[in-house]
């Protein structure tokens, strides 16, 4: 059974479509929650966390209905906002273990799994301590402690990484791992930040402007194809040659996309690309500064959708 | 979870500890939570509690804490005063009867402190949690709106208790204690059952009144300027009405700070001391406002985005 299930989930501010007839089925697991921002994952998050009636359609989580249901799903889900939630006063010990309590675990069990929590996100040494005086970095931990601590089976994380370091991102990225593999919870987790969906997801839902872009296991959706990337050298005798190039790509059946002098090129198999390329560069006396395999990320799924609404 | 309690997964940590005390934890295991989980009820309590402890200072640094003290001392002071008053005249308690006040007339006592309860610790337990953004995260729990402000009113409740039942009961000890008491088990448990009413009655309209006006603002220095606004606005407003602009008694009803003592005095089954009102104007126009503080914050909560 899928953890989330969204049949032509539509909500509307006014005038404003923040989801539009998204049909998706979000699987156990890791799954990554990505678009620019604006693209309606906050959007996606509230409703199935039932905070907003949808305008139409109908959205299931772990077999229930958010909103007719939303106080005994919230009580197994664990959530942490993007934005910045935490009582400067309070030590970082009595917000998780009270967050815990809300959600319904006993006083003492709370005391514990706070704790244990905040260990777990490595914050066990500066559990005591005041939430304002900790840095980003620690407040993100916080958040991810207090949506842990009452051992959801439902994770939802918006936006974890964002205002760390590069360390601190993937301290977060294997922290999010661990929450799924270790604890057993399904985690949903919002970035905008495509590498990081990649380096941690197992399952990918693309939106963007509140429309379904893909949904799939990562490696369905990026991992089979893969391309060659090339940036070239237009001599002087032999200006226009990178359009030149595209142009013979392209029409040998490729796609191909270009910027300035730099080319990517998909659609058959690693030696025939190799092949046509070489052509194509010679026959356009275009000269070849770089060449390297390209695999297709889930940028690509953006890209060809932005195409696929150009042609259209 | 817990290397301190039972985990179906064992821990990785040292079993035994060397002799030279240099045990380290390598990992803490995980351990799923399987037991029953409390509810709405439980997490209203919680927050309820949390919110109160949070309204007295408690777990926070000390400058939280003065504004309640000052406030407690300040309500309690005169009873345990009149506590020792009452303990050094002993059995010539009766001649002095007319000197101590009775219970209903010891709220007169606590204006002060109340007023300094609802406009300075009061809003700030609405406020902050739409300030720094704590309302959307409650409302990711089993938390909802009704039960969220169910909470939050609990909170504000047990904290006006402080003052309006707290001194009262004082009292009530001190005079039984150097027998002057209320006569008999039943007089006894009359003159409890109405303190207590009269203490929760009289919070639970000032808890209506101070949070309606919090919930209007997200600046608990404007929500605090208001509440005390309101309160001693009223109390001037209505007898320049009644005796100066010579209007109907009746507008002796919008004055928040006489109307409470108004009730209690009902309660306590005294006379209104407010001329030209009758007992069941007073408990109707406090009731009134009663429900009024509870209907604009609901209005204002149902609106709310939860983000």
């Amino acid at each position: 059974m899928p953890v989330v299930e969204a049949a032509a989930l539509t909500q509307r501010f006014g005038t404003a479509v923040a989801l539009d007839s998204l049909d998706v089925a979000v699987p156990g697991g890791v799954t990554g929650l990505v678009g620019a921002n604006g693209a309606g994952k906050t959007t996606f998050l509230y409703a199935v966390l039932g905070l907003r009636r949808p305008t139409s359609g109908s959205v299931r989580v772990l077999g229930l209905d958010p909103v007719a249901d939303g106080s005994k799903l919230r009580s197994m889900v664990g959530f942490a906002p993007e934005r910045n939630v935490l009582p400067d006063e309070m030590r970082a010990i009595d917000f998780v273990r009270h967050l815990a309590e809300v959600r319904g675990l006993p006083r003492k069990e709370a005391r514990t799994r706070a704790s244990d929590a905040l260990w777990l996100v490595g914050l066990g040494e500066e559990r005591l301590r005041a939430l304002g005086t900790m840095s980003t970095g620690q407040r993100q931990r916080v958040k991810l402690a207090q949506a842990i601590a009452s051992d959801p089976r439902l994770v939802l994380l918006d936006e974890p990484t964002d205002g760390l370091d590069p360390v601190q991102r993937n301290e977060m990225l294997a922290l999010i791992r661990q929450v799924s593999t270790e604890f057993g919870a399904d985690v949903i987790v919002s970035s905008h930040v495509l590498d990081e969906v990649e380096q941690v997801c197992d399952h990918v839902v693309a939106i963007d402007a509140g429309r379904l872009v893909a949904s799939g296991a990562l490696s369905d959706l990026v991992g089979d194809r893969s391309g060659l990337a090339l940036e070239l050298v237009e001599r002087a005798d032999a200006p226009g040659a990178a359009a030149a190039v595209e142009a013979a790509l392209a029409a040998s059946g490729l796609r191909v996309r270009r910027d300035g002098l730099k080319l990517v090129v998909e659609g058959a198999d690693h030696g025939e690309l190799c092949d046509r390329v070489r052509d194509a560069v010679s026959e356009a006396s275009a000269g070849l500064r770089r060449l390297g395999t390209r695999r297709h990320n889930l940028e690509d799924l953006f890209e060809d959708r932005a195409a696929e609404e150009m042609r259209a | 979870m817990s290397e301190a309690s039972s985990a179906p997964e064992a821990p990785s940590v040292p079993e035994v500890p060397t002799a030279e005390g240099d045990a380290q934890i390598f990992g803490r295991g995980y351990r799923p939570y399987e037991g029953d989980r409390a509810g709405v009820g439980g997490a209203v309590w919680s927050t309820a509690r949390h919110s109160f402890r949070a309204a007295l200072g408690l777990g926070r640094p000390a400058r939280h804490k003065i504004l309640p003290v000052v406030a407690a001392v300040l309500s309690f002071l005169p009873a345990v005063a009149l506590a020792g008053i009452s303990a050094l005249l002993g059995s010539s308690f009766d001649a002095a009867e007319d000197f101590l006040p009775a219970y209903h007339e010891y709220y007169g006592f606590i204006g002060v402190s109340l007023v300094l309860y609802c406009g300075l610790v009061v809003p700030d337990i609405l406020v902050a949690d739409r300030r720094n953004g704590l309302f959307g995260l409650y409302m990711s729990t089993p938390l909802q709106r009704w039960s969220y402000l169910a909470a939050k009113a609990q909170a504000v409740m047990m904290t006006l208790a402080i003052v309006t039942v707290g001194p009262v009961l004082v009292l009530l000890l001190a005079y039984t204690l150097y027998g002057a008491g209320p006569e008999g088990l039943g007089g006894w448990t009359l003159a409890l059952g109405r303190i207590l009413g009269a203490g929760l009655a009289y919070a639970a309209l000032y808890a209506a009144v101070s949070l309606a006006v919090a919930s209007l603002t997200d600046r608990r220095a404007i929500a605090s300027v208001g509440v005390i606004g309101l309160i001693i606005g009223t109390s001037i407003v209505a007898p320049i009405l009644v005796e100066g602009a010579e209007m109907s008694a009746q507008f002796n009803l919008l004055n928040l700070l006489v109307m409470p003592y108004n009730m209690v005095e009902v309660i306590f089954g005294a006379p209104v001391t407010t001329e030209g009102l009758t007992a069941f104007e007073v408990v109707r126009v406090c009731a009134g406002w009663t429900v009024a503080g509870c209907a604009a914050i609901w209005w204002r909560y149902r609106r709310l985005e939860a983000s």
